[in-house]
């Protein structure tokens, strides 16, 4: 894209992981700077900042300064200036970056409005619990590459983890796991903490025959219980377990 | 957008509490330790006369035009003279300089007069400069002399009315007297010379402004610029409000500095207050300028940048004489071409020639040559910002 391309650079809003606001600017004056770069209409962009500040729920801190708000209020404030000029394609870098959960709802809630309204939204995230919620698609870049895309359906059927099961077991012996791993359709088994991890690759009524293997061996267990895998499951399965730099 | 970019940058620049210090309280703080400093020996300090020697030759007696200036710049009953003058020979003229009872003399062979000093200094300078108003004055009156008598001799005339045009020459002559002030009743003190190079160094700091301008604007330089350069917006437009608005910010600094200085230190400028409030304007903008094309420059973070644009501007205030006005003679002596380079040694100068000179030619050389620094600064960042592109961001 050429730097003067300014038809398309209108239509784009980016909010950068690193908070981006003048320190010496209050929370309004942010958005209406940031703003005033898009959209010259004076009542036009007075509109458009209402709207942004009440989108990110920032109506009492106006005349706050951004040294002033918390790292919450001060991610929020971030969006709101990225996305004041009610951009059609927005980019959000890790926006929920060391936020408190509260501040994080509001930051996802306000994405999902974003997205009801017609926006295009490409979010990056570590947190795959937040693409479950939000993302209709995704795409996982590993090292500079696209490893897998798709639904979050579809990226669990590419992982090819069907059930997951999970036994609350103290001392379990190594020959029972190793036993546990010659059941049928296991595609992993881990046991940590008193804690057994089975991951299936496929079928189903796994649970049932775990059951009856514990029973066979007359293995005690405190709870057990039947999961469907998460997207962080397919994340770890495609991307490698090991640690990264 | 440029308004709206100019009235919120503006806003910036004078939250940042780092920058109002360097841009509005430095200056004023060293400005009140200075008049601390310097208010004991103001009172007593008058510059002297200049003792020089003049050797005597048959040149020297020869020439008219050099004898009776030097007659009227050391006559005796003039208290305001400029020099105490001793005639005598050349080895006698060197024992007195070996023994510092003068600070410089002069020999004239044939037309052409040799200035020798034993050091260098304001008195020295004083005196060079006076010898070269002389020459000056003594080549156009012999130019015009030939000249007319050429004239008359190409038109057939064979017989030169030596009086007419002995009174035309006489008439030029008598304007084109030596133009050198007499400094002894408008003394420049030490005082003052340190107030110049404190509002030198009040004007470069403008640097670290134009360094602001630049790195606010910049996706490689902050976060804030990332975010601008992503926006529909012209990078020059974005840019030049913001240089504006740094350039205001600076004047309302060199402005407080001057009003603290008037009214509070009770400085006196003089007459010429509206003239070196031009300089510091241009001063100013040197400053700036130099600040914007060190942040184009130079890939480094902000605060080596800022590092970086306090120490050209202290160095420069150091070679232009800050801590020591011996300094800048030496420079003049020894490397002339820095101080044809240093903006501090362009304001400075500017404000000496406003004391020294009764003409404006040398103050307006040192404004222009502000300017023209100035825009050379300019012209290099804008290549250099023309050739920035971003791959990523």
């Amino acid at each position: 894209m050429q730097p003067n391309a300014y038809d398309i650079k209108s239509k784009i809003g980016v909010i950068f992981q690193d908070v981006a606001v003048f320190e010496e600017l209050t929370t309004y004056e942010n958005i209406d700077y940031f703003c005033g770069l898009y959209i010259k209409d004076k009542n036009k962009r007075k509109q458009y900042i209402e709207d942004a500040i009440e989108l990110v729920g920032l109506g009492e801190f106006k005349k706050f300064y951004p040294k002033q708000l918390s790292g919450g209020l001060l991610r929020r404030l971030n969006i709101a200036c990225g996305i004041a000029h009610k951009p059609q394609l927005i980019f959000l870098d890790e926006p929920t970056v060391a936020v408190d959960p509260q501040s994080r709802n509001n930051i996802l809630d306000g994405i999902k409005k974003l997205r009801d309204q017609g926006a295009t939204i490409v979010y990056t995230t570590h947190y795959m619990e937040e693409v479950e919620i939000i993302c209709d698609r995704v795409i996982i870049i590993d090292k500079g590459h696209v490893i897998a895309s798709g639904t979050t359906d579809e990226l669990k059927e590419i992982a090819k983890i069907e059930e997951k099961v999970t036994v609350e077991v103290n001392n379990l012996e190594q020959k029972y796991i190793e036993e546990i791993k010659k059941l049928k359709n296991i595609h992993e088994v881990e046991y940590d903490s008193n804690i057994l991890l089975v991951a299936y690759n496929k079928g189903k009524n796994n649970l049932v025959e775990l059951i009856e293997y514990l029973k066979k061996e007359s293995i005690k267990y405190n709870r057990i219980y039947l999961d469907r895998p998460t997207l962080n499951d397919v994340f770890l399965e495609l991307t490698g377990k090991e640690l990264r730099d | 957008m440029l308004f709206h970019n100019f009235k919120y940058f503006l806003k910036t620049l004078f939250g940042n509490k780092m920058l109002i210090f360097w841009t509005f309280a430095f200056p004023i703080i060293l400005g009140t330790f200075f008049k601390m400093a310097f208010s004991n020996i103001e009172s007593s300090e008058t510059l002297d006369i200049i003792n020089i020697a003049i050797i005597e030759n048959e040149d020297f007696k020869n020439n008219e035009i050099f004898t009776e200036t030097f007659k009227t710049l050391g006559d005796e009953k003039n208290e305001d003279r400029l020099f105490n003058i001793k005639y005598t020979t050349e080895e006698d003229a060197r024992d007195l300089l070996e023994n510092d009872e003068i600070d410089g003399f002069m020999i004239l062979i044939e037309k052409e007069p040799k200035v020798v000093f034993k050091e260098s200094g304001i008195n020295q300078t004083i005196f060079k400069y006076v010898i070269e108003e002389i020459t000056g004055t003594s080549n156009i009156i012999n130019n015009l002399a030939e000249n007319e008598i050429k004239k008359e001799m190409m038109s057939g005339n064979y017989n030169v009315d030596y009086e007419k045009i002995y009174k035309k020459i006489i008439d030029v002559a008598q304007n084109q007297e030596v133009k050198i002030k007499d400094v002894s009743s408008n003394n420049l003190s030490y005082t003052m010379i340190e107030f110049y190079t404190l509002i030198a160094m009040a004007c470069l700091y403008g640097g670290i402004l134009g360094m602001v301008a630049i790195n606010q604007n910049l996706a490689n330089m902050s976060n804030n610029g990332k975010r601008i350069s992503i926006a529909p917006t012209s990078k020059g437009k974005i840019i030049l409000s913001s240089i504006f608005a740094s350039y205001i910010t600076q004047l309302i600094g060199v402005l407080l500095l001057f009003l603290y200085t008037i009214f509070v230190l009770k400085v006196d400028y003089g007459t010429n207050l509206p003239l070196i409030v031009l300089l510091a304007m241009a001063g100013s903008f040197a400053g700036l300028s130099m600040g914007v094309a060190i942040a184009t420059l130079l890939k480094a973070n902000e605060n080596l940048k800022t590092g970086i644009v306090i120490s050209v501007t202290m160095l420069g205030c150091f070679l232009s004489g800050m801590m020591g006005i011996t300094m800048k003679y030496i420079i003049d002596k020894n490397v002339p071409i820095i101080n044809k380079i240093n903006p501090a040694s362009m304001i400075t100068d500017g404000f000496y020639s406003l004391y020294y000179y009764d003409t404006l030619d040398r103050y307006y050389f040192n404004v222009v040559s502000l300017l023209v620094f100035a825009f050379i600064m300019i012209a290099i960042s804008i290549i250099q910002l023309r050739k920035q592109k971003y791959e990523k961001l």
